[in-house]
């Protein structure tokens, strides 16, 4: 602990006399002129409540943030009256388009919206009944690198928003609702793979060394780029599999479940990229060569053994020769269609050229032959 | 300045050659033999469907897990297999009883179920109608202010413990993550009805910012835990409690019965973190005094913040003439005795009944019964 | 009187359905997104823009505007209408009819889009627009050639069928 007050109250006679005075009835008021602007906000349209958009209203409004926050360092509320002596809390993300997206208040009221419940949203007993050994052993080694992956996508917003300016109110609400949605991602693969009667799986040595290397991005744009719109492509299309394969109804609807939450962060994370770049056009370079150093991460991830092995045969059925053809073939073009799906979201985010640099394309390309 | 994994994915000759081999339809599949207890979890209540309660089972479950975790330092789930090669995430809890909390699972699974939506879960055009008095438009507008303004040191400090405790302790992780939605929430309801008052929001609260600059810095989770959960929440939930009672509308009573319900979950964890500290870990008794000693000096000194004081006398005595003020006084009096005595209870449950006897918040409630005669 | 697929008629009878199910898509969450349905692949198919908003569908219209919409959904009558049927037999679609599956590699049926960020609302809405076309279920309609589809499958029926 290394911040204490700049007093010792309990010996302040001042403070005494001064609280005496108030409870005397002598109230001080001095906030009572507070001449702010005063908007009415409210619905625009009813049965959607009373969202952040409609609050963004002049000077309380997320559009009047400025590009550069100066001299605004403490949690007072975006819009009220500043005082002498607020202090300085040590946020260090200061810059707006180092963060936000246009799309962010939109996708934080979104994700309230689409919230769901593991323990009583998916149908366990059904699962529990599932008694085909091979594809329970399968399933649960996919629920275990599930849970390594969101244990990262949970971190990586709690990484940041300690020193994320207050004034960034809807972004922060975002990150906090991209933490909750890991956490129930974590919960509810976890409780697939113990539903299964099979155990939890192998931890994954490639998935982990390169979640690691996606965790630990020096700048938030980086961190951004890398979990939302790399590691989320390949996550989306992870899910999206999954709920292709689904030979339950419960299966499928958790696997569909999870796809929509993080669809949302992939819907920020591009739209981040895109707002960042077109703040600070000259940052393309850093982000190209960031994804050019990273992209192999998701090769560790959604190509290591403990993933596609599983997808393989949850694909196919069996272990039988004819089936794993099949599985595997549906691997290839799973993984061909993931690449190109990500490649898509660069281009559209602001990062030209992407196709051509990239380790991914290179890599399909030798799938096929 | 970042790590980098061992190998490049794309490069490794090895890697590579295994992944086009996979693709294939060569398997390894050795992860199909790697050991594991094979244990088949079911719901025993099926209206509360699956529960992490349910998962207690060992090896996997939190009951069967050791004080001190020496082996998991990646992101391995608990229980998984563990081969060589995974990374050191360089955790700096590996202390059970650092973070754990009686009925953590239970919280956890009771915030999943009790989310709610400040959007849409709230009679938005009851509140917006309400057409308040001035006085009480105004004092309800500067409250709303102050809770807007520190709702959220609640994501910020845990969230900034989060990446550094063991991934063992995921049902911890999970809890600080419905803890931080649950405070954006607030703070967002709360802008959100400040702005409907047609006063918009008021004035900062300086004296209250230097206290979340305290809440932001502690040398441990535990402490952390200590004056944000127990400390700092189980006095705003007094706050929210008696903030339902002096409420001008009953839209307004339902918000704060909703913030109540999360707050109360919060500072349940808190007391099931300090009991569960000072049944493990006794020698961080005196650790633990003299933090709160020095998060009751922040509070003794918030007697300045009349920007959060005087909003209460107003709403509660009902205007600004001089019967509404007396009125509000005693009722505001009676409100701060009860929030520090809700305070030395909680603590004395917790195992720490000699924190009456120490603290010199008495002083606070002393001079509010000398208010009060 | 039944209404046909493919249709305004049908989309409308959906969207009546959805209004009556409404607590349901509104447990799901906000659904915002307008897409497009185009059935057959010749030189005329088929071609319907939805629009969602909140919970409801707000509009039904004939035609896709390509800049208008998110995504479109494309494919042959025969692969809608096996898609139908297998909903109308077990009153929502089964795991191997599933939107996202028929469209996973688009053999069956296709997303089409100009915009990434409206293909990824297929994802974000998925429940929701499952739960949409699973309405047909209740819904009495037949085909272009008159032929209409399967009854309920029976619990046993089901069994067979797996």
């Amino acid at each position: 602990m290394a911040y204490y007050a700049d007093r010792d109250f309990f010996a302040d006679d001042k403070l005494i006399e001064f609280f005496n005075q108030i409870m005397a009835g002598n109230l001080d008021l001095s906030w009572y002129p507070a001449d702010g602007e005063r908007p009415q906000a409210r619905p625009a349209q009813r049965q959607r409540g009373l969202t952040y958009a409609d609050c963004n209203l002049g000077a309380y409004g997320y559009d009047a943030i400025p590009e550069f926050l100066r001299n605004r360092y403490s949690m007072a509320a975006r819009g009220s009256q500043l005082v002498p002596g607020l202090p300085d809390l040590g946020y260090s993300i200061n810059r707006k388009s180092d963060v936000w997206s246009d799309n962010v208040a939109a996708l934080y009221e979104e994700s309230k919206a689409r919230r769901w419940a593991p323990a009583v949203d998916i149908g366990w007993n059904e699962l529990a009944a599932q008694a085909d050994e091979l594809h329970e052993s399968a399933m649960a080694q996919a629920a275990t690198l599930l849970q390594e992956v969101s244990l990262v996508a949970l971190e990586a917003p709690s990484r940041w928003v300690f020193y994320i300016n207050q004034e960034f109110l809807e972004l922060k609400s975002f990150l906090c609702a991209q933490m909750i949605d890991e956490a129930r991602h974590i919960e509810a693969w976890r409780k697939r793979a113990l539903v299964s009667g099979q155990g939890l799986g192998r931890a994954s040595v490639a998935a982990e060394q390169a979640l690691k290397e996606l965790l630990s991005a020096e700048t938030y744009p980086e961190a951004s780029l890398g979990t939302n719109l790399l590691l989320g492509s390949f996550s989306l299309a992870m899910y999206r599999a999954l709920a292709a394969v689904a030979t339950t109804p419960a299966d499928r609807r958790l696997a569909t479940l999870s796809m929509q939450d993080v669809a949302r962060s992939v819907a920020y994370g591009t739209g981040q990229v895109r707002y960042h770049l077109a703040h600070q056009p000259h940052k393309v370079v850093a982000l190209s060569d960031y994804l050019d150093r990273t992209e192999h991460t998701v090769i560790g991830i959604a190509g290591s053994p403990e993933f596609l092995e599983p997808l393989i045969l949850l694909a196919a059925g069996s272990r039988e020769r004819g089936a794993l053809a099949r599985g595997s073939a549906f691997a290839r073009r799973w993984f061909e269609t993931a690449i190109g799906d990500y490649l898509e979201r660069c281009e559209r985010s602001g990062l030209a050229g992407r196709r051509g640099r990239s380790k991914l394309a290179h890599l399909v390309g030798t799938l096929s032959t | 300045m970042s790590y980098l994994s061992t190998i490049d994915f794309a490069e490794d000759k090895d890697f590579v050659d295994r992944f086009q081999r996979t693709m294939k339809g060569d398997l390894d599949l050795s992860w199909l033999d790697a050991p594991r207890e094979k244990i088949r979890c079911t719901p025993l209540n099926p209206r509360r469907g699956l529960t992490f309660r349910d998962l207690d089972v060992a090896p996997y479950g939190y009951t069967a897990m050791p004080e001190v975790i020496r082996g998991n330092r990646g992101f391995a789930p608990r229980g998984a297999a563990e081969p060589d090669g995974l990374p050191d995430l360089q955790a700096e809890v590996s202390r059970k009883s650092e973070v754990w909390a009686y009925n953590i699972e239970g919280y956890y699974e009771e915030a999943m179920s009790r989310q709610w939506n400040a959007t849409t879960d709230l009679p938005w055009d009851d509140m917006i109608n309400a057409n308040l008095p001035e006085p009480i438009g105004k004092a309800y507008a500067q409250l709303l202010t102050f809770l807007t303004e520190v709702e959220m040191i609640a994501t910020d400090v845990p969230a900034k413990w989060l990446g550094r405790l063991n991934a063992d302790f995921f049902e911890v992780k999970n809890f600080i993550a419905t803890q931080a939605m649950d405070e954006a929430r607030h703070a967002e309801v709360f802008r959100k009805r400040a702005l409907t008052t047609g006063y918009g929001l008021m004035r900062a609260s300086a004296h209250n910012e230097h206290n979340l600059k305290f809440l932001r810095d502690a040398d441990s989770f535990a402490e952390s835990s200590l004056t944000l959960h127990l400390q700092a929440e189980g006095m705003v939930l007094t706050l929210f409690r008696f903030s339902e009672y002096i409420a001008p509308t009953e839209a307004d009573k339902k918000m704060f019965r909703l913030v109540m319900q999360d707050e109360a979950r919060h500072v349940g964890y808190g007391m099931q973190h300090l009991k569960w500290v000072i049944d493990h870990q006794p020698e961080k008794r005196e650790q633990i005094h003299r933090h709160l000693d020095e998060a009751e000096n922040f509070i003794f000194g918030a007697g300045y913040a009349v920007e959060s004081m005087e909003p209460f006398i107003i709403l509660s005595g009902k205007g600004l003439k001089k019967e509404n003020i007396q009125q509000g006084l005693r009722i505001t009096n009676n409100f701060q005795i009860k929030q520090s005595e809700e305070y030395f209870e909680r603590l004395a449950k917790c195992g720490l009944p000699e924190r009456r006897e120490r603290s010199k918040l008495w002083k606070l409630v002393e001079l509010a019964k000398q208010a009060a005669i | 009187m039944g209404v046909r697929f493919p249709s305004v008629g049908f989309f409308e009878a959906l969207r009546s359905r959805m209004t009556v199910a409404r607590d349901r898509f509104s447990r799901l969450g906000f659904f915002d997104t307008t897409f497009g349905v185009r059935v057959g692949n010749g030189t005329t198919p088929n071609e319907f823009s939805l629009t969602f908003e909140v919970f409801d569908c707000t509009a039904v219209r004939e035609g896709v505007r390509q800049s208008e919409v998110d995504f479109v959904i494309e494919g042959p009558a025969a692969a809608w209408r096996e898609m139908l049927d297998n909903i109308h037999a077990l009153g929502a679609a089964d795991t191997t009819h599933s939107l996202n599956t028929l469209t996973h590699f688009g053999e069956h049926l296709r997303l089409c889009y100009d915009d990434p960020d409206g293909h990824d609302k297929m994802y974000r809405f998925a429940e929701s627009i499952q739960a949409f076309f699973d309405l047909s279920a209740e819904v009495d309609f037949d085909y272009a050639d008159s032929t209409r589809p399967p009854g309920r499958a029976t619990a046993a029926e089901r069994r067979v069928g797996a």
